[in-house]
């Protein structure tokens, strides 16, 4: 276990894409029971939901605490990569072809505004702006489930659920007491969480958002006034089905959907290590000088 | 061996400690395991952020009572020479002005609110400061084979009574203890003790010990108040974020 924290000091983004190829070559068929593919694995993890009864906390909610690892998800582009994407096969961070992880609209593309389209889709943020994850802040949701391991909490009261990522050592607090949402006037990386429980669902509301974080490393985005709603749902054991509902009137026509799997991390006596990132960050000067921008003041401020 | 060790050693001082123990036992809030419960938004008031001993107002720095159990902390002669030349260069050598983590216990008195979690395997700490989050498993595993160096350790804890005993070892030499150059190496070996006094205070202790630095172990005292404000939570202060903001602004 050990092994994995040499070189975990520094977040290199050659390393952590060269590892998610690896990972996507050793592709499993299935994942929890359903076709390893986003939308067919959407609908019929949502019909094995109807019949799976998670088991519970000892306060008698559905217990999703454990280590988790993000499935059917690429760091690419969530709108999937297509065979003729020039960066597929690329020498410097090859992308790997895949299919879009967005299951509504049906075409698989976000819904992008006129205006953000050449923004958004293999476009301005990707071509002018440092990735926002390889300054080593938080990579954002959704984005930080689909990178390393994850673990989730559900701590005595049953008044939070904490949802903490090892990439970049960053942590979730979801209220779940129906407190009231932070006034508009506080933003934050990760948004506000708040949280219920839907029958055997965790809904997540997440408002209050910066906006400085993108879907993936192609720089799919969203801006100060998303609103994005997360629902958690066991299928079976080891698997929950994750969906990511996303709207914000400022850049998209309509709401749209993402979906991916989170499966249990087993292996024995697993924790979760200290990220450290900035700490030994050395990529970020070669990207400025490069003329690559810090995403502060992204292309959709003033819209 | 290790675990029966430490778990004969808290037989031992749970059966040392019984009148205590019960003394407390009443009024105190606890968990469905019976343990304290010392869930919720906690924040130091004090100033061991800027300097962990008595010191005089500075501009931009207020005057402060020391968290140093006798005020002096026993520096070997060498460690004291580095500790005065820190505090004259500290503007650009602390390992704060860089926005990196601070280390344990600094994260604990930084002016800024923290939240705690318990489970019936682990308490976690979540940090408005810079993300951090510190894993205590309570579950009685041992520290992992090292070496390791970690900017905030590998903290392993147990109950003894009503007192939170954390060992936290495998640190790095590169972070400090507060804004005035006192610091440690990676050999540091840090011993909490997270003691509730009613249920909106924690009595903190932090026991010191690295033989590259200190003649003998040393003790940091101080008072964990809660966050009592209604909808109070933990925010956000990521200064690597805030430090590149401001850069690229310039």
């Amino acid at each position: 276990m050990l092994i994995r924290s040499s070189g975990l000091v520094i977040a290199l983004a050659v390393t952590m894409s060269a590892a998610l190829t690896a990972q996507n070559a050793a592709k499993p068929t299935t994942v929890g029971g359903c076709p390893a593919e986003p939308a067919a694995f959407h609908a019929c993890a949502l019909e094995k939901a109807k019949t799976f009864t998670p088991p519970r906390t000892r306060s008698g909610k559905p217990d999703l605490q454990g280590y988790w690892r993000g499935r059917l998800a690429q760091a690419f582009s969530v709108e999937g990569v297509s065979g003729n994407e020039p960066l597929v096969g690329s020498r410097v961070m090859p992308w790997e072809k895949a299919p879009p992880m967005i299951v509504d609209p049906p075409d698989g593309k976000i819904p992008y505004q006129q205006w953000a389209i050449p923004i958004g889709r293999i476009g301005v943020n990707h071509k002018q702006y440092v990735d926002p994850r390889t300054t080593c802040g938080s990579g954002g949701v959704p984005r930080l489930a689909l990178q390393d391991a994850d673990q989730i909490l559900q701590p005595d009261g049953d008044q939070f659920v904490v949802w903490l990522f090892e990439d970049h050592h960053v942590q979730r607090v979801i209220a779940m007491d129906g407190r009231p949402q932070l006034g508009t006037g506080i933003k934050v990386t990760n948004g506000d969480s708040r949280g219920r429980w839907e029958g055997n669902t965790l809904v997540i509301d997440v408002n209050n958002f910066n906006g400085y974080n993108w879907f993936d490393d192609s720089g799919n985005f969203y801006t100060d006034t998303a609103h994005i709603v997360e629902r958690l749902t066991m299928i079976d054991p080891d698997t929950i089905h994750y969906e990511v509902r996303v709207e914000d009137p400022k850049a998209y026509t309509r709401p749209w959907t993402l979906v991916w799997a989170l499966v249990r991390e087993k292996e024995q006596g697993f924790e979760l290590l200290e990220e450290a990132c900035r700490e030994g960050q050395r990529d970020l000067d070669s990207l400025l000088k490069a003329g690559f921008k810090y995403y502060f003041d992204p292309p959709w401020r003033g819209r | 061996m290790r675990q029966s060790f430490a778990f004969a050693l808290a037989v031992a001082v749970f059966l040392a400690l019984p009148t205590e123990a019960a003394a407390q036992a009443s009024g105190l809030p606890r968990t469905p395991d019976g343990k304290p419960n010392l869930q919720g938004i906690w924040q130091v008031l004090n100033t061991a952020a800027w300097d962990i001993q008595d010191h005089p107002a500075r501009l931009g720095v207020p005057a402060g009572q020391g968290v140093v159990v006798g005020n002096e902390i026993p520096y070997l002669p060498a460690a004291l020479a580095k500790k005065r030349a820190n505090f004259e260069n500290r503007a650009t050598a602390d390992p704060e002005s860089k926005g990196y983590l601070p280390g344990v216990p600094r994260i604990m008195y930084m002016p800024f609110p923290f939240q705690i979690f318990q489970t019936p395997g682990e308490v976690v700490m979540v940090f408005e400061y810079d993300r951090g989050v510190r894993n205590i498993y309570t579950n009685g595993t041992p520290h992992p084979r090292g070496p390791l160096n970690w900017w905030l350790g590998d903290s392993r804890g147990r109950w003894e009574g009503d007192t939170l005993v954390v060992d936290v070892v495998y640190f790095t030499d590169e972070t400090w203890f507060d804004r005035a150059g006192n610091f440690h190496s990676d050999a540091l070996h840090l011993v909490e003790r997270f003691t509730p006094a009613g249920p909106d205070h924690i009595n903190y202790e932090a026991t010191v010990e690295d033989p590259n630095v200190f003649a003998q172990p040393w003790t940091m005292r101080m008072v964990l108040y809660r966050r009592k404000e209604p909808n109070v939570r933990v925010l956000e202060y990521d200064p690597g974020r805030l430090m590149d903001e401001a850069q690229a602004r310039r």
